[in-house]
């Protein structure tokens, strides 16, 4: 048997025709009246059924919508998640990037004193090729000899004092480099450190023949993450030689370290390049901000500094840029950085 | 006297009412689902009734134009049908056009399922795009 949502009605109904067939022998002049009252009756049920179905369809949208809305916001959810992803996969490349660079630097600083050095032993070692042969013919003259010791002389304390040059750049490059891939926290002088640093953006400061000053109180002791540091300074330094000094002037970089107090360092860099325009000000630090898309800018260089500052230093960073007067970064932190 | 025309312009959640007694043109168009159905129709309703109370035979046409209604509205239109169709018996000729979307099936079915009650009244569903301009 089949459920009817409405028997109750329809036995109402069926029982009021019934009780209108008795009344129409019983009371003939009631069955009018009474008719009247059973169709009205009749047309409430329809009009029940109809508001029923209506209702229904109302809530069967709604209920439609709602599953819709709530797909949509979950693949919003899922877009965002997914970006967020990508997001870091890109900070992560451009951070590897920015070691490339800093890989290239040092091969480039260092192949001038190898590639002395190399001509150098090329040069002695033709010489002593040379008087070989004189030696085995039986015809070394006192001239010769002393010919091919003023050329070991020369060429020895050459390949010695580049040698000892690219054994020295390595050094201060190891260190850099290690801190930039290993994170890892350390005791360092911060002079010496922003000296290093600099030292693996020669190759560029060179081209464009910018200069940097340095005015650091010496022996002062940072206890944190050098690699954080110098990865700051090296793409704020790439940020001052692309944006501040695009049109090929030379440029002048201020690096200036003051300790408000005994436990706070304030780095201040300065350029005196283009400066930022007052509308990019507030945005110089969001990710994929970049007034050179399609040039090769991913917008990450200045949010990087923003995330080493914030986090891996426990510091802060401000933009400032006084028209005319180039780019100022003012970079606050803890001497000795909270574990 | 009745009034001679009655006009509501339309919010997002109450229709545009235009009943023009004076030229038999009757007209709800829009979406329907008022905070309070007794404050916006109750006037609308006692408005038409008060009009088919006086005996006439000039013909009187309704558009109904909704794109949405809650069931309270559906309840009123029921009411309204009801008094059109009771003057409609009584010898005046009306005429509805239930204007739907092409695509709303729903609003068809409701359209369709509203005229079963209505006998004297001339009902007929319509696409929105066969409106007169």
């Amino acid at each position: 048997m089949s459920f009817n949502l409405f028997d109750a009605e329809e036995q109402v109904i069926e029982r009021a025709q019934a009780l209108e067939a008795r009344l129409a022998a019983l009371a003939p002049e009631v069955g009018a009246e009474l008719t009247e009252l059973v169709d009205g009756f009749k047309r409430s049920y329809r009009e029940q059924r109809r508001l029923v179905r209506v209702s229904d369809r109302l809530q069967g949208q709604l209920a439609a919508a709602n599953q819709e809305a709530e797909r949509r916001r979950r693949e919003a959810e899922d877009a965002l998640a997914r970006l967020r992803e990508a997001q870091d996969v890109l900070v992560q490349q451009e951070k590897l990037a920015s070691l490339g660079a800093l890989v290239a630097g040092v091969a480039h600083e260092i192949n001038t004193p190898v590639g002395i050095a190399v001509s150098c032993a090329s040069h002695l070692a033709d010489s002593t090729t040379r008087l070989t042969a004189l030696v085995e013919k039986g015809e070394l003259g006192r001239g010769d000899f002393n010919r091919y010791l003023a050329t070991a002389t020369d060429t020895t304390a050459l390949i010695l004092a580049n040698c000892e040059r690219a054994a020295q750049l390595i050094n201060s490059f190891k260190q850099v480099a290690v801190d930039r891939a290993s994170a890892e926290r350390r005791s360092f002088d911060l002079r010496a450190y922003v000296q290093e640093t600099l030292l693996s953006l020669q190759p560029n400061l060179k081209r464009g023949n910018h200069t940097v000053s340095v005015d650091c109180p010496p022996d002062l002791m940072v206890e944190g993450y050098p690699g954080a540091l110098s990865q700051i300074l090296t793409n704020l330094v790439m940020n001052s030689l692309t944006h501040g000094y695009g049109d090929g002037r030379a440029g002048c970089l201020r690096i200036t370290v003051t300790q408000p107090d005994p436990e706070t360092v304030c780095l201040t860099y300065a350029d005196d390049g283009a400066g930022i325009p007052p509308g990019n000000l507030p945005h110089v630090f969001e990710p994929f901000f970049t007034t050179r898309r399609g040039e090769g800018g991913s917008g990450l260089g200045l949010h990087i500094v923003h995330n080493l500052a914030v986090g891996p230093l426990k510091g802060s960073i401000t933009v400032e840029s006084p028209p005319g007067q180039g780019a100022v970064f003012t970079l606050t932190f803890p001497r000795v950085v909270p574990e | 006297m009745a009034s001679e025309r009655m006009t509501i312009p339309a919010t997002p959640r109450t229709p545009e009412i235009d009943f023009d007694f004076a030229s038999g043109r009757l007209a709800l168009r829009g979406e329907s689902y008022p905070d309070d159905v007794a404050t916006l129709f109750g006037p609308v309703v006692a408005a038409l009734r008060e009009h088919l109370a006086e005996p006439s035979d000039a013909p009187l046409h309704v558009d109904i134009e909704l794109v949405y209604f809650n069931s309270s509205s559906a309840k009123v239109l029921m009411t309204i049908f009801q008094l059109l169709e009771e003057a409609a018996r009584q010898g005046r000729p009306v005429t509805v056009d239930w204007y739907c979307d092409p695509d709303d099936e729903t609003m068809r079915e409701f359209g369709e399922d509203f005229s079963e009650d209505l006998e004297h009244v001339t009902f007929s569903v319509r696409e929105a795009a066969d409106r007169d301009p």
